[in-house]
């Protein structure tokens, strides 16, 4: 019986904490505004959306116990994001161009890749992540690290220039209009690899 | 009875419901199968993705540094590197021993050998991979994690397992095998309800739209526009039908009359993104989860506890255990 009860207990404690991790999701989305419902709701999907981080210890300091135990469990049971995926709607893609710059004046272009269509899948992953926000501290360093994984293919490289931008494909009735995709820069690196090499 | 106290012993029949292990079968051989394709689909790439220099396209290091900022205790492949560190084994070795590992593992589910040491590596493994490559991480890895955490946690082995066919392992704790089914049942409500929930708050999902967009985006492009736009009509549809499909699972799936009808619908969502968008390791682990959860065994009658024996046969008779589904009953092994 005392096994029964300390499973039942478990129980009820993952699926609070998953449906805290649900709720902060969907709140979030209604927070940013991207559903169908009205703007008056955000500020209330804001507050509700913190309430459930609250609950998941990310409001406590970075070094608190609670939160990194709970952390730790989400990512253990794999729980640790909500289930919207493809909602409320569907992003454009984006794109990294990488201009190779050659001593003798030539100029190449080139795109990170994986020689597996699943690993492909996963750098895709990468690059809808540099787009948002909340990695804009690393975006960067990884644009750098990209770059350079090309650049040694291309030892003989000066200049590498990464453009990343969003790319929105056409909608149906624009599609039979002949119209095609959309390319809006977002941002641009240069990264001088002579100075990089030394 | 107080109503507090049948309310909670109502609770406890929920949660401890009588159960055969197919389920766990299923779970087992399809995340054996899950995690096998998983490794050989990015043995080609595995360095690229989880080295920290040299052949990496993103240093593993900053992937763990992100996870690290969450908890450091959260399993990274950097341990495993360590470790390897002391024994004097590099980077690329531990990374390859790491990856054959995993691969084994599947192979080890997938056979039901050592199941359950089987599946507790194959999770750690697979959890150091995703945390590590957290930044390439996708939908697939979470619920690889998830299913693999019920299942090294679900009372292996299984009869149909080579643990007990061959190697005679006794099946320990039959009670709990109805428990971690529930878990895995109310899990997937979760799972489709919010999915449901939030793509009902889209525009996009009532007129198409984001169905095409979803069709048409690179990499999942596999089908041609010229062919979709000839559809049309038929995106709205099946823009709504996914909403209403996922927003009704955790209701429809539990009444007997509608759970084939629902779960060969959700089953057939998620072989056409396998088959359409090229997302073949999510269709899987989706399709496994949906058939472990729902698919074995729901539609016949309740088994009784005693049905789960060692040997699979019926004991009703030795047992003599009556209709009321509890799990008063001691576990029954040999």
């Amino acid at each position: 019986m005392l096994s029964k009860r300390v499973h039942a207990a478990w129980f009820v404690v993952h699926f609070l904490i998953i449906t805290a991790v649900c709720f902060a999701g969907v709140f979030s989305l209604i927070a940013a505004g991207s559903t169908v419902l009205p703007s008056a709701l955000d500020k209330y999907a804001r507050k509700a959306e913190l309430s459930a981080t609250f609950f998941l210890g990310k409001e406590a300091t970075a070094y608190s116990p609670v939160r990194r135990g709970i952390a730790t469990y989400l990512h253990a049971a794999g729980i640790e994001a909500g289930y919207t995926f493809f909602a409320p709607n569907i992003p454009g893609y984006h794109k990294l161009t990488l201009e190779l710059y050659y001593e003798d004046g030539r100029v190449e272009y080139e795109s990170p890749h994986m020689s597996g269509k699943a690993a492909g899948l996963r750098l895709d992953s990468l690059l809808d992540r540099l787009a948002d926000n909340r990695y804009e501290p690393i975006r960067e360093v990884v644009v750098k690290m990209l770059a350079l994984s090309i650049w040694r293919d291309h030892p003989e490289v000066k200049k590498i220039r990464a453009t990343f931008g969003a790319v929105t494909p056409p909608g149906i009735s624009d599609f039979e209009h002949g119209k095609g995709e959309t390319l809006q820069p977002m941002f641009s690196y240069d990264f001088s690899l002579r100075e990089e090499k030394q | 009875m107080s109503l507090p106290r049948r309310y909670w012993e109502n609770f406890m029949d929920f949660l401890f419901p009588p159960e055969t292990d197919g389920w766990l079968a299923v779970l087992r051989i399809g995340l054996g199968l899950q995690v096998a394709i998983y490794a050989l689909f990015l043995r080609s790439d595995w360095h690229h993705l989880f080295a920290s220099t040299g052949k990496s396209l993103v240093s593993r290091k900053l992937g763990e540094a992100i996870a690290s900022f969450d908890s450091p205790l959260i399993p990274k492949l950097g341990w495993l590197i360590t470790l390897g560190g002391y024994a004097h084994i590099g980077e690329d070795a531990v990374l390859s021993i790491a990856w054959a590992c995993l691969l084994c593992t599947g192979l080890l589910l997938l056979l039901g050998l050592f199941s359950r040491p089987a599946a507790i590596i194959a999770w750690f493994l697979h959890l150091c991979a995703a945390e590590s490559g957290g930044l390439f991480a996708y939908g697939a890895d979470n619920f690889m994690t998830t299913g693999l955490f019920y299942l090294m946690l679900s009372p292996l082995p299984d009869r149909y397992s080579l643990d007990h066919r061959l190697l005679k392992v006794e099946l320990r704790g039959p009670q709990l095998l109805g428990f971690w089914r529930r878990v895995l049942q109310v899990h997937m409500c979760f799972v489709y309800f919010v999915g449901g929930l939030a793509k009902c708050l889209g525009s996009g999902w009532w007129n198409g739209s984001n169905l095409w967009r979803s069709l048409t985006r690179p990499p999942f492009n596999l089908i041609s526009p010229d062919i979709l736009v000839r559809f049309k009509y038929v995106l709205p549809i099946l823009g709504i039908s996914i909403c209403l499909i996922e927003l009704g699972y955790p209701f429809f799936i539990w009444i007997r009359k509608t759970r084939l009808f629902w779960l060969v619908c959700i089953l057939a969502m998620h072989a056409a993104i396998g088959l359409a968008m090229g997302m073949y390791l999510f269709a899987l682990v989706m399709i496994v989860l949906n058939v472990a959860a729902f698919g074995i065994g729901m539609s016949k009658r309740q088994p009784l506890p005693s049905e789960v024996t060692a040997d699979g046969e019926s004991t009703e008779q030795h047992t003599g255990v009556s209709g009321r589904p509890g799990f008063g009953t001691s576990p029954r092994g040999g």
